[in-house]
């Protein structure tokens, strides 16, 4: 009798933002459901409830020799327990400081069997306070970092700024992750359906996300170091070639490489290969099949650091049926 | 005891065993010292205890001892009850009458890991990134803080140290003499990179066995300080036990009974013994016997095989039925066996005929 995977959201945005009001809200509230949450060693809910867990980040560098390849200890343990109750949980929500990098977390998700079997990461959503935002960039790159991860981004206290500020707020969020989805929110009012279960690191949702792969033809600034850039191709894509190129660069340069996901065409397969990775840790599988007579076109999508365009696509151009 | 894997009729005089379904995770269980009672930490905040012959016991549940999960529980070394830690961050002793009084507690703490030491009667409780020992007088004595928090802890043999394991290694901590206001003496540190999961002290006192996150599992040489690694598992390696007489080390996370052997000079350069039938899916937890050359293994699958590495042969004392077996624990004597899994089935299997 397999259980059912909860699904994990991890929480980020830096200090202040409103993650706090934001839990307070998911723990007080009447919506029927059950969540657990996982708050860091500085977290402060005023709420006192055996559904909060005090973790103390601990990362810890797995012995693989990828610098990059860091998990959260603590978390495995804390999720291995909360197996252990016998009331089973809607959900499971993981806050992080506003100064820790969301991999690890992530990262957890993709590593450890035990907390495979019995989870699932469902998506990053990061709360982003925009009246400090466009300063907190200026002061470290904690804030661009926990952008370029999201799958869902509140933009919060929208009050407390013009909305010509919230428009430049805005532009900045999607000239680094043009992918997620913001809501605008004030004191972290938000439908809980729109940031919970999303399915954002589902295989088999990717190609919902499959609209924003094809018109965000985004025009990025050279000058942020934190970018997205999206690939595509109509020419079958050689599976080895693809396996080849792809472990290299994650293994290279997966410290840089923030989030990837992508749809493949592979030569002669009736279906599409979907992939979706955090740093170097990535999973795959096979997705839904090509239709008749459907264009087989591929699109890789990569958000990261210091992302160098070119020969990301010269390097997967490489990889295709000529 | 006269068990003879090579006949397969020998497991049909086993007594029909029974099964108690508590509805609620097993997290660990136990037999109390005098062998009398068997109790089981239950994912509702009880501890189930019944009659070691569990075939007339009541099946009703009982009323939580602590607030969320029970996540640890052994016998307890100074009684003929328990010791039990939980998510609530109590340590509670469960007397041979049921009634519970508590050791220890930390709020916003768990407390997931606990060993006890027959001799001495003092019990050692993993709390966040320090580990406790509960003498047999009640006294309290805390050794950390460790750089990150205590995955599991043991005695040593002769309960005058306990070894934590955390990231980065082991550390072994002199118990001493504990008198009020003394601080302990500088521990020492055996280090390896990796996150270490689960720590045994070997039987003999001379090794200390860790299972790391890292599918493989390390051992170090009290006397010399010098370490060996064995790999090559597929999976983190969560449990270990020594066999009574320390000659092997039989480790989780195989689909057959797999034992290093440490008699003679040890496992370096050699295969760990593999024997017994391959079970479906891993082994979750390993239970080497108290006396006898017997190992019980619980799968994954919720398997339940027991082997003799004599006769380098194993039976299925019950099938696979998709709920992990969780925790193993053999009576004082050695005829019994308790089981518990994820599910909540508690199972006594009695090896007399």
């Amino acid at each position: 009798m397999a259980q059912a995977q909860v699904p994990v959201t991890v929480l980020t945005g830096y200090l202040g933002a409103g993650k706090t009001t934001l839990l307070n809200r998911i723990l007080s509230e009447q919506h029927g459901k059950k969540y657990a949450v996982i708050v860091n060693e500085f977290g402060e809910l005023g709420i006192d409830n055996d559904l909060v867990v005090n973790a103390d980040e601990e990362v810890f560098e797995m012995n693989n020799g990828c610098i990059c390849c860091t998990v959260r200890g603590d978390l495995i343990r804390i999720i291995e327990g909360l197996m252990k109750r016998k009331d089973k949980f809607d959900g499971i929500l993981v806050e992080t400081t506003g100064l820790a990098d969301p991999g690890p977390v992530a990262q957890t998700f993709f590593t450890d069997d035990d907390v495979k079997a019995r989870t699932k990461l469902d998506a990053i959503v990061t709360v982003v306070d925009a009246k400090h935002f466009l300063g907190q960039l200026e002061q470290g790159s904690e804030a661009e970092e926990q952008v370029a991860f999201a799958d869902v981004i509140l933009l919060n206290k929208t009050d407390l700024v013009s909305p010509d500020e919230l428009a430049k707020v805005e532009g900045k969020i999607s000239a680094i992750n043009p992918y997620a989805r913001i809501h605008k929110t004030q004191k972290s009012q938000i439908d809980l359906a729109a940031i919970l279960d999303k399915g954002a690191f589902d295989l088999k949702r990717i190609l919902e996300f499959e609209p924003d792969f094809l018109t965000h033809g985004h025009d990025h600034n050279h000058e942020e170091e934190v970018k997205s850039l999206s690939i595509t191709s109509d020419k079958p894509v050689d599976p080895d070639k693809f396996q080849k190129w792809m472990g290299a660069l994650l293994q290279l340069r997966g410290g840089d490489i923030f989030r990837s996901k992508g749809i493949l065409a592979i030569d002669g397969a009736p279906k599409r290969y979907v992939y979706q990775g955090v740093h170097m840790m990535m999973d795959s599988d096979w997705g839904s099949p090509w239709k008749e007579g459907e264009k087989r076109s591929s699109k890789l999508v990569f958000i990261g650091r210091n992302l160098d365009g070119d020969n990301l696509k010269r390097g997967f151009e490489d990889c295709l049926k000529q | 005891m006269k068990i003879d894997l090579a006949n397969p009729a020998w497991r049909q005089t086993l007594p029909p065993a029974r099964t108690i379904s508590a509805d609620a995770p097993v997290a660990a269980c136990a037999f109390s010292r005098d062998g009398t009672t068997v109790a089981f930490a239950l994912g509702d905040g009880s501890v189930r205890r019944l009659p070691a012959d569990i075939a007339a016991a009541p099946a009703d549940a009982v009323p939580p001892i602590h607030g969320g999960a029970v996540l640890a529980l052994v016998a307890d070394p100074a009684g003929d009850g328990f010791v039990s830690g939980g998510d609530d961050g109590r340590l509670l002793r469960i007397a041979a009458d049921g009634t519970a009084t508590e050791l220890f507690s930390q709020k916003g703490k768990w407390i997931d890991h606990l060993a006890a030491h027959r001799a001495t009667g003092a019990v050692a409780a993993s709390v966040g990134k320090a580990a406790v020992v509960v003498t047999k007088g009640g006294e309290v004595r805390e050794f950390g803080p460790h750089q990150s928090t205590v995955a599991d802890l043991d005695f040593s043999k002769d309960g005058s140290r306990i070894g934590c394991a955390h990231y980065g290694g082991v550390t072994v901590w002199s118990i001493g003499q504990i008198t009020q206001g003394q601080t302990a003496p500088p521990p020492r540190r055996f280090a390896w990179r990796g996150s270490h999961v689960a720590l045994r002290w070997s039987t003999d006192g001379k090794f200390i066995a860790t299972g790391t996150q890292e599918n493989d599992i390390h051992v170090w040489r009290m006397a010399q300080a010098t370490d060996m690694r064995m790999q090559g598992y597929p999976a983190k390696v969560k449990s270990l036990s020594w066999t009574a007489d320390a000659r092997f080390l039989y480790t989780s996370s195989q689909p057959v009974f797999t034992a290093w052997p440490f008699s003679g000079k040890g496992p370096e350069g050699k295969p760990p013994l593999q024997f017994g039938e391959e079970g479906a899916g891993l082994l979750s937890v390993v239970a080497a016997h108290p006396a006898a050359e017997f190992v019980a293994g619980g799968y994954d699958s919720g398997e339940l095989q027991l082997g003799d590495i004599k006769a380098k042969r194993s039976v299925v004392l019950k099938m696979a039925d998709g709920s992990a077996i969780t925790c193993l624990a053999w009576s004082p004597d050695g005829f019994r066996l308790a089981v518990g899994n994820e599910r909540g089935d508690l199972l006594v299997v009695d090896l007399r005929r």
